[in-house]
């Protein structure tokens, strides 16, 4: 490694790429990785995970990482290490607490403050490693720990899958702000008269950070999150962010659909005991170095739609104009959209010939109106153009 | 009030208040009155608002205060310039998903003018331009045309359709045409209101009734030079259902008050001016939000054809071949497309109408990008110096940023409210409890300010997110982070919207 690392920097001065900013989402769904542990236990992956990180962050100085567990019932930053909140009066804090997680939060904050913090200055000091390789290794296992000691079985018991829309949302809240606080222009604050120049319409110059989101995936059926995860691609879509998916167990067309959107990477590796290689052969190239490689493409992507009222996929369906439910039948019961419940017909779903507009109506008014220059009256002959819309 | 004249409806609220108004896109009535008696009674023009006043007097206090509060005040005003742009359409309405709309530039001489830079003609084609690609991203099973005013006539820039390259191009070419015959279409003679409305109304008169149909007129002439009797297009237009909704420039107009009143059940939210070239491209924007569909509306048509609709659609396959086989859509040779359900016909890209047998043709995903404004992210609300305390939050749930701390400058000061603020927020937080679902609605129809303490707080999982965080979860991700991280935060999250549609 420290020979890439040498060859590259010499390039970097000459010509740095932009700095790279790597999300990783892993999923530590307890359920899905005890499937796993006779292939890839957790703790293997997560060792090769970290290498992959340092690789990542080895590869360019200016490079950045964030992760993120989207674990059974919470979605957490395992780096960088969130601080937890101080609530002012605990005694007072009853009345807020119990109900919104506020407990949970606290006991692993108590945790992570106590041994976090501090620690952070007493990171293992080894000699012979790479300081800020040690720093994002000690923070994400000890973050880690912390949230499996937070688990506890009445979690697991109530959902078999796993946060990844939270944890999605996560990363491209950070990464929003990351690239943000990078962009050259973001000297609002000094000079107020900025404020006042259109910040939309700058963003395509302020991409001075290339990010990507990689999904370490092992659950399944993400069904319950369609919508935060849809939400999630298309926001990613917008800002150009690449969501690579590595598909160790389980099947979800929702994260294949959202790298084909995205233009990121989907492997589905027949061996997961093999996870450094494909991290490293498939995931470490970033947006930058990816224009001159050729990635793994997905091949087929299933687009076709599942209906809402029994999950068919399905070719030809029915949606509501209302609520853009999806079903397979038009037989609905007294014609109510099982959703919304709206009043549907179905004799209007049935596509319109375009109507001309009467010509009568036309010719009176142009006979009223001035005559010539009202071509506004006669061009409605041109109504009938628009046939094939 | 002495500036103004004749062209100005009455005293109809700053400009800055037509921003608010439209972006609410809440054309009843009665919560508009309710705003406007809470607002200061004196209204403001354009030259009297934040921009101009920041000058006059922003200026004094900065050079009084210490480094620390000028940092602060500078901030304080950066985010609430920011968050003016968060859209309130969070109130989860009955949305017209399905648009139709017909965009009529005015491409008469007052475009000439160069109150904008380098003038109106020029301003206006490069924000239509980022506005139509905008409009397709929020209505992506939505079909646009764009017309012209120019010369006395309305021309056809652009057919009804759903491909946001057509238009675009279409737009682009009125200025530098793509084939080197073209005449590019410089602004000329007066605009006619009555020939667009015309035009606009035989463009859509076919549209299926479920889809709404909508005019949006660009106009920036204080003049219309009719053929006929403008007023009985608009009966047509009222008949036709067709919604106006009219983005001005320079000052407001009595015939275009009438036109955007009367097609939109007395709502004149939907008639904007624009008074500069920002405050142009907002108005713009403003309407790419799909319009709220009016109950009366529905009950008016629902004896002829019922306003929703269960719409066949296909969802096709994407195939892959090696040799390039005929599209129905151009005839052109490609290789791969997407197969008609129903008919097998090939098509270049979604979503489409297919060519040969009529079945709207497009993606799940397509539909998927129009659940945000059916199941709307709740606004978040500004969290005060108490409650900041009190949650103890030190950074940006969503990208880990750190909160200012409590400044201390006036310490026992500081401490009194401190004590006060335990008692207060003990009440408040019963009350607050309480009436959480008000609460909320209250706070989506306030203005949205910045907050003292720079934290923004989801009522739903209480979580605090800076303005950068608060202005992208809510402009772009549609998602609240806080909420989503956590396993069944609060019933109230699920506005948030995962739990009906999938059931
Ligand atoms: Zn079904
Ligand atoms: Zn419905
Ligand atoms: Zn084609
Ligand atoms: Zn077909
Ligand atoms: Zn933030
Ligand atoms: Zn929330």
């Amino acid at each position: 490694m420290n020979a890439i690392d040498g060859t590259d920097r010499q390039i970097k001065t000459d010509n740095s790429p932009p700095p790279s900013l790597l999300a990783i989402v892993l999923d530590t769904n307890p359920h899905a990785w005890a499937h796993l542990s006779s292939t890839l236990p957790l703790r293997n992956a997560l060792a090769n995970i970290l290498v992959f990180i340092n690789a990542h962050l080895a590869s360019g100085n200016a490079n950045e990482v964030v992760v993120i567990a989207a674990h059974s019932h919470r979605a957490v930053f395992l780096y960088p290490t969130p601080k937890t909140p101080t609530p002012r009066n605990n005694s007072n804090g009853n009345g807020n607490g119990a109900a919104n997680g506020d407990v949970d939060m606290n006991e692993t904050g108590a945790g992570s403050m106590e041994d976090g913090g501090p620690k952070d200055v007493s990171i293992s000091d080894n000699p012979n490693k790479y300081r800020p390789f040690a720093v994002v290794e000690s923070a994400i296992l000890q973050n880690f720990a912390a949230l499996l000691d937070a688990t506890t079985p009445a979690h697991l018991a109530a959902t078999p899958t796993t946060l990844i829309g939270g944890a999605l949302s996560l990363a491209l809240s950070y990464i929003a702000k990351s690239t943000l606080l990078r962009s050259p222009l973001d000297s609002v604050v000094d000079n107020p008269l900025s404020a006042l120049a259109d910040s939309e319409t700058l963003h395509t110059k302020r991409e001075s950070l290339t990010s990507r989101i990689l999904i370490v995936s092992v659950s399944g059926d993400l069904a319950n999150q369609y919508i935060p995860v849809m939400n999630s691609i298309f926001a990613a879509q917008r800002k150009r962010i690449p969501i690579d998916i590595l598909k160790l167990a389980g099947d979800t067309v929702l994260l294949q659909q959202a790298s084909d959107a995205t233009g990121g990477v989907y492997m589905k590796p027949d061996r997961p005991e093999g996870l450094l290689q494909y991290l490293m052969m498939a995931f470490l190239p970033d947006t930058t170095a990816r224009r001159s490689l050729v990635m793994p493409s997905a091949g087929g992507v299933d687009f076709r739609a599942a209906c809402f009222c029994h999950r068919n996929v399905v070719d030809i369906g029915y949606v509501c104009s209302v609520c853009l439910s999806i079903f397979c039948t038009s037989d609905l019961p007294s014609n109510l959209c099982l959703t919304c419940g709206s009043y549907l017909s179905l004799r209007s779903a049935q596509t319109n010939p375009p109507a001309l507009v009467p010509r009568k109506k036309k010719k009176k008014k142009r006979a009223g109106g001035a005559d010539s220059t009202t071509p506004g009256g006669s061009t409605p002959a041109g109504s009938g153009t628009p046939m094939h819309s | 009030m002495a500036d103004s004249d004749y062209e100005f409806e009455g005293d109809n609220g700053s400009d800055d208040e037509y921003v608010a108004a439209k972006s609410k896109s809440n054309p009843r009535p009665p919560p508009t009155g309710k705003k406007r008696a809470e607002e200061p009674p004196r209204k403001l023009h354009a030259w009297e608002t934040d921009r101009s006043r920041t000058v006059a007097k922003e200026l004094p206090a900065v050079a009084e205060a210490d480094d620390g509060s000028i940092q602060r005040s500078v901030q304080e005003r950066e985010e609430e310039r920011k968050r003016k742009r968060l859209r309130k359409d969070t109130k989860p309405f009955q949305r017209g998903i399905i648009r139709h709309v017909v965009l009529v530039l005015d491409l008469s001489e007052s475009m000439m003018e160069k109150d904008m830079r380098p003038n109106r003609f020029i301003t206006m084609i490069k924000y239509t331009q980022e506005y139509v690609r905008e409009f397709f991203e929020q209505n992506p099973i939505s079909q646009m045309s764009v017309l012209g005013m120019h010369d006395g006539l309305c021309i056809r820039v652009s057919e009804l359709s759903g491909n946001p390259a057509e238009h675009i191009a279409a737009i682009q070419d009125l200025r530098t045409p793509r084939n080197p015959e073209g005449v590019p279409k410089e602004p000329k003679g007066s605009p006619s209101l009555q020939n667009a409305l015309e035009l606009a109304r035989a463009t859509i008169y076919h549209t299926p009734s479920h889809g709404t149909r909508e005019v949006i007129l660009v106009f920036g002439s204080l003049l219309s030079l009719d053929p006929g009797d403008i007023h009985q297009t608009i009966k047509a237009c009222v008949r036709d259902r067709i919604r106006v909704s009219v983005v001005g420039m320079g000052a407001r107009l009595r015939i275009c008050q009438e036109i955007v009143s009367r097609t939109n059940a007395g709502d004149e939210s939907e008639y904007v001016v624009a008074t500069d070239q920002e405050s142009l491209r907002e108005l713009l924007l403003a309407t790419t939000t799909p319009p709220v569909v009016r109950s009366d509306q529905a009950a008016t048509t629902a004896s002829s054809d019922s306003a929703a609709a269960l719409m066949m659609m296909g969802f096709p396959s994407r195939v892959i071949e090696d040799v390039p086989t005929m599209c129905a859509c151009h005839g052109i040779l490609t290789t791969g497309g997407y197969r008609c359900s129903r008919c097998s016909a090939k098509v270049c890209s979604l979503p489409i109408t297919c060519p040969s047998c009529q079945l709207t043709l497009l993606l799940s995903t397509h539909l998927a990008r129009s659940y945000h404004h059916l199941f709307p992210l709740r606004n978040w609300v500004a969290v005060s110096w108490n409650r900041a305390l009190e949650q103890g939050s030190r950074e940006c749930v969503g990208c880990l940023s750190a909160f200012p701390e409590k400044p201390t400058t006036k310490g026992d000061v500081s401490k009194n409210e401190a004590g006060d603020a335990q008692k207060e927020n003990a009440s408040l937080d019963k009350t607050a409890r309480a009436t959480g679902e008000q609460q909320a609605d209250k706070d989506d129809s306030q203005d949205q300010k910045a907050s003292e303490s720079s934290r923004y707080e989801c009522r739903a999982c209480e979580s605090h997110f800076c303005v950068d965080c608060d202005i992208f979860c809510h402009m772009v991700l549609h998602n609240c982070p806080g909420c989503l991280s956590k396993l069944n935060p609060v019933p109230e999250a699920h506005s948030n919207g995962d739990a009906g549609m999938t059931g």
